[in-house]
């Protein structure tokens, strides 16, 4: 499967009479998009509000952020089965608006839990900026309220599929330029690339989308626009998540931005055909009782092994223990088909009475499992002091977001993150 | 301009301080000018830029038997000296010795206010005692390490006295104190992990950033053998706390629990509890907290003469992010107190 | 697997002794069995961590 990304750099997001991107500056006509929103009447009191690098603006309530991306001509329809109609993803060409960057606000969420239980604060300036990416792209904030008689769950979903279109409302007006970079994603079918390949190591990634910690938002729609909190792991192209097969759960622990980004399939992207056979991606969730986890871990680790012929796999979660401990479990089979592990640990609950860094997570008599990374622990976050700000969007009236704050470093939106796109390392002294 | 020499105070044990044997370990405390044994490679070391102003000496069971008095006095005949560091050992694997280095180097620390170090083999029980409050180098298993043994500790000693920045443990050859900071490494998380993968792959040599824990063997009380007669008490990790939270047991990184009383009911009710904790979605043991601690079930059981008594307090904390080395803490507690009450066994209810 | 001597498979992290996907007598019926795994693995000898299907008698 090919695809290509036509990347339009973005340096500024403005108010504007049409929309369209002109010498990297998105022009907004905030009115339309309100508009386009508005059609779902689920929700009301739509609101566009932009955001620029270095506006004292701080955004509260994040529950997702999506990069604009649009697919071209006859690529097929974008975010197959979230926005519109069912279709395959990761093939074609589609256009991507890099430095910009969609958030929804669910301000009127109630104090409602999903996935990951923070305020999801981005600010524009200062300390907070630093420490996360979403404070230096050019934002679009679409804020909305449940209409009545729409409940918590409908309203959140609806505010999801609302961000979704607006990523692709904004790209659309950036399809027709000339890119100002390519880049090209290219992986065959398995038998078409063994014969050149046949002496690199054969490598799958195995990704955790979703925890069952927390109970999953109905409806939301996670993968080819359904929710994925039962599922069993099934096996994906790489480019089927680049390319907006597959969106973050809502107000998850990642964001639907990184894995349109993905870092890990980027790292082995770059790797194939060089040191590696990229053989594909397997995704899972985090199931919440110890027999669904082992058969997680059992199907996962034979996909690998005798569909995709892995000779190595790395593995991330998402979540906090018990995806640990899926993930655990999943290696260990992995080892004991005979594929070589490489974990990317998170942690959290740490020993530190401990001599050397270690796992939480117990491992039963595997010690193959013994190549692990890792990415910080949200425990050790420094304190930041983040500034007042001139602007807070996406509160309700009187909110004190808007003061001098004292959060954890963690508490940015995209600052820590599981996936692997942060040089974060947890290091004992 | 020179800098002010440093003077240093050298602690040794009754062996390596020259006074005999294993037959003098309940010699008492004594200091005596200059460097002893060892004590003169570490003035080596120090060359120009520090003496040894004396060797502080101590047989290792007078230590052993009153370690904190024993620390003490050793303290005050140092600070007679009026020194800027203390050098401890090493002690390789003598435990005694390694406990007694660590306990004076603590103590130094907190009574004179000035660094103090010392340096011992891994499994010296020393290390587990004060790797937190102390700098303790690492040293081999024998006298053969000596020399590696002083250039780690003079160093360290000497990088302390300065004000500089220590080092991570692996660079200034010290265990680890326990302290976790999150820093930026040179790639990130992606790379790292394709790259391990690659080497072990390959065959290739690999460090590891995590480890995989320690198997903590707990030995299993034996079974109970008359259940009918037994009394059983209930234990959470879900969070579940009197309405309100009256502890303030936290919901993250607990460093608490609470005992709750509850008498003569058949059932706990939802509009007297809360459910604190921030790792899962507690709408479900909001709605009945009988799905965390299952009193309800229990009391059945307890009318059917399946149990002798349902013990009517149960205990709770909030199992999130928890460091490990408080949950023993705390498990340790929950259990002494439910022993003195006569409980048998306990059912634990995990999130 | 988390190395506890006597374990006993609860439902779901969400949900421990119960299922909010059953009607409340079922549910109760699911507790007491879970309850009562859970005394058998307190009578039981053990030597290492071992795991207690709660529907076992």
């Amino acid at each position: 499967m090919r695809l290509e990304l036509n990347i339009v750099q973005i340096t500024k997001v403005q108010s504007a009479d049409a929309t369209a991107v002109r010498n990297g500056v998105l022009c907004v006509n905030r009115q339309e998009l309100e508009d386009l929103v508005k059609q779902d009447t689920r929700l009301t009191g739509v609101r566009i509000e932009l955001a620029n690098p270095g506006d004292k603006c701080r955004i509260v309530n994040v529950a997702d952020v999506i990069e604009p991306r649009a697919r071209i001509a006859d690529s097929g329809p974008d975010f197959p089965g979230a926005v519109g109609m069912q279709g395959t993803a990761g093939h074609g060409t589609t256009c991507v608006l890099r430095g910009a960057a969609v958030l929804i606000n669910d301000y009127d969420i109630g104090g409602r839990q999903y996935q990951r239980a923070d305020e999801g604060i981005i600010d524009m300036w200062g300390p907070g900026a630093e420490v996360g990416p979403y404070g230096r792209t050019c934002n679009v904030i679409v804020l909305a309220s449940p209409a009545n008689g729409t409940s918590v769950d409908e309203y959140c979903v609806a505010l999801k599929i609302a961000g979704l279109k607006t990523a692709v409302h904004l790209a659309k007006a950036g399809a027709g330029l000339t890119p100002d970079e390519v880049e090209i994603y290219d992986i065959p079918p398995l038998r078409e690339t063994a014969g050149t390949m046949q002496d690199l190591p054969r490598v799958a990634y195995i990704c955790q989308v979703f925890t069952n910690q927390r109970v999953p938002l109905p409806g939301d729609p996670v993968l080819y626009g359904h929710h994925i909190e039962k599922m069993v792991p099934t096996i994906l192209h790489p480019n089927e998540l680049f390319d907006g097969a597959l969106t973050d759960p809502y107000r998850g622990y990642a964001a639907t931005y990184v894995i349109q980004n993905h870092p890990m399939i980027k790292e082995l992207y770059q790797n194939h055909g060089k040191t590696l056979h990229f053989a594909g991606v397997i995704i899972s969730n985090a199931p919440s009782n110890a027999p669904e986890s082992e058969r997680t871990a059992n199907v996962a680790a034979n996909l690998a092994k005798w569909i995709l012929g892995a000779d190595g796999a790395v593995l991330t979660k998402i979540g906090g223990g018990a995806p640990e401990l899926t993930m655990a479990l999943t290696a260990q089979r992995c080892e004991e088909l005979g594929i070589r592990t490489a974990l990317a640990l998170a942690h959290q609950g740490i020993d530190a009475s401990e001599i050397t860094l270690k796992a939480s997570t117990v491992f039963s008599n595997v010690p193959q499992v013994d190549a692990m990374v890792s990415m910080g622990t949200s425990t050790a976050s420094p304190m930041l002091t983040l500034p007042p700000a001139d602007k807070v969007v996406g509160v309700a009236d009187g909110s004190p977001m808007g003061k001098e704050l004292r959060k954890p470093a963690s508490d940015i939106r995209g600052s820590f993150s599981q996936l692997g796109d942060s040089r974060l390392t947890a290091v004992r002294y | 301009m020179a800098s002010k020499k440093l003077r240093v105070v050298h602690y040794l044990n009754q062996i390596f301080g020259g006074l005999g044997s294993k037959d003098q370990a309940h010699r008492g405390p004594q200091i005596v000018d200059g460097p002893t044994g060892p004590g003169r490679a570490i003035q080596s070391r120090l060359a120009e830029k520090g003496e040894v102003v004396a060797t502080a000496i101590c047989g290792d069971d007078y230590v052993g038997e009153r370690i904190d008095e024993a620390a003490a006095e050793i303290v005050q005949l140092i600070r007679r000296y009026d020194p800027d560091i203390v050098i401890a050992g090493p002690a390789f694997e003598a435990g005694r010795y390694g406990v007694a280095c660590g306990a004076i180097c603590k103590k130094v620390q907190e009574t004179l206010h000035i660094p103090a170090v010392t340096g011992m083999y891994g499994e010296n029980p020393g290390v587990d005692l004060f790797h937190k409050d102390v700098y303790i180098v690492q040293t081999g298993d024998s006298v053969r390490t000596m020399d590696e043994a002083i250039t780690r500790m003079v160093d360290l000693a000497m990088k302390q006295a300065a004000g500089q920045e220590i080092g991570k443990p692996a660079e200034d050859g010290y265990f680890p104190r326990g302290i976790l900071v999150n820093e930026q490494s040179d790639r990130n998380g992606a790379a790292r992990v394709v790259a391990m993968l690659l080497d072990k792959l390959k065959g290739r040599p690999f460090e590891p950033e995590v480890l995989q824990p320690t198997h903590y063997r707990v030995d299993p009380a034996p079974g109970i053998k008359d259940i009918g007669t037994s009394t059983i008490a209930l234990v959470t990790d879900g969070g579940l706390v009197p309405a309100g939270n009256p502890d303030g047991i936290e919901s993250r990184n607990a460093t608490r629990f609470g005992g709750y009383g509850f008498k003569d009911i058949d059932s706990l009710a939802a509009a007297d509890y809360d459910v604190n904790h921030s790792g899962y979605a507690t709408v479900f043991t909001r709605q009945n907290p009988n799905r965390l601690i299952p009193v309800d079930a229990m009391r059945e059981i307890e009318r059917e003469k399946g149990i002798g008594k349902l013990h009517e307090r149960f205990y709770s904390t909030t199992g999130v992010a928890t460091r490990l080395e408080t949950a023993r803490r705390m498990g340790r507690a929950i259990a002494a107190e439910l022993k003195s009450e006569g409980v048998s066994g306990a059912i634990l209810t995990s999130t | 697997m988390v190395g506890a001597p006597r374990v006993v498979q609860g439902v779901k992290i969400v949900n421990p002794m119960g299922n909010e996907e059953m009607a409340p007598a079922a549910e109760q019926r699911l507790r007491r069995e879970i309850a009562t795994g859970a005394l058998n693995a307190l009578q039981a000898e053990v030597t290492e961590p071992t795991l207690f299907d709660r529907h076992k008698a």
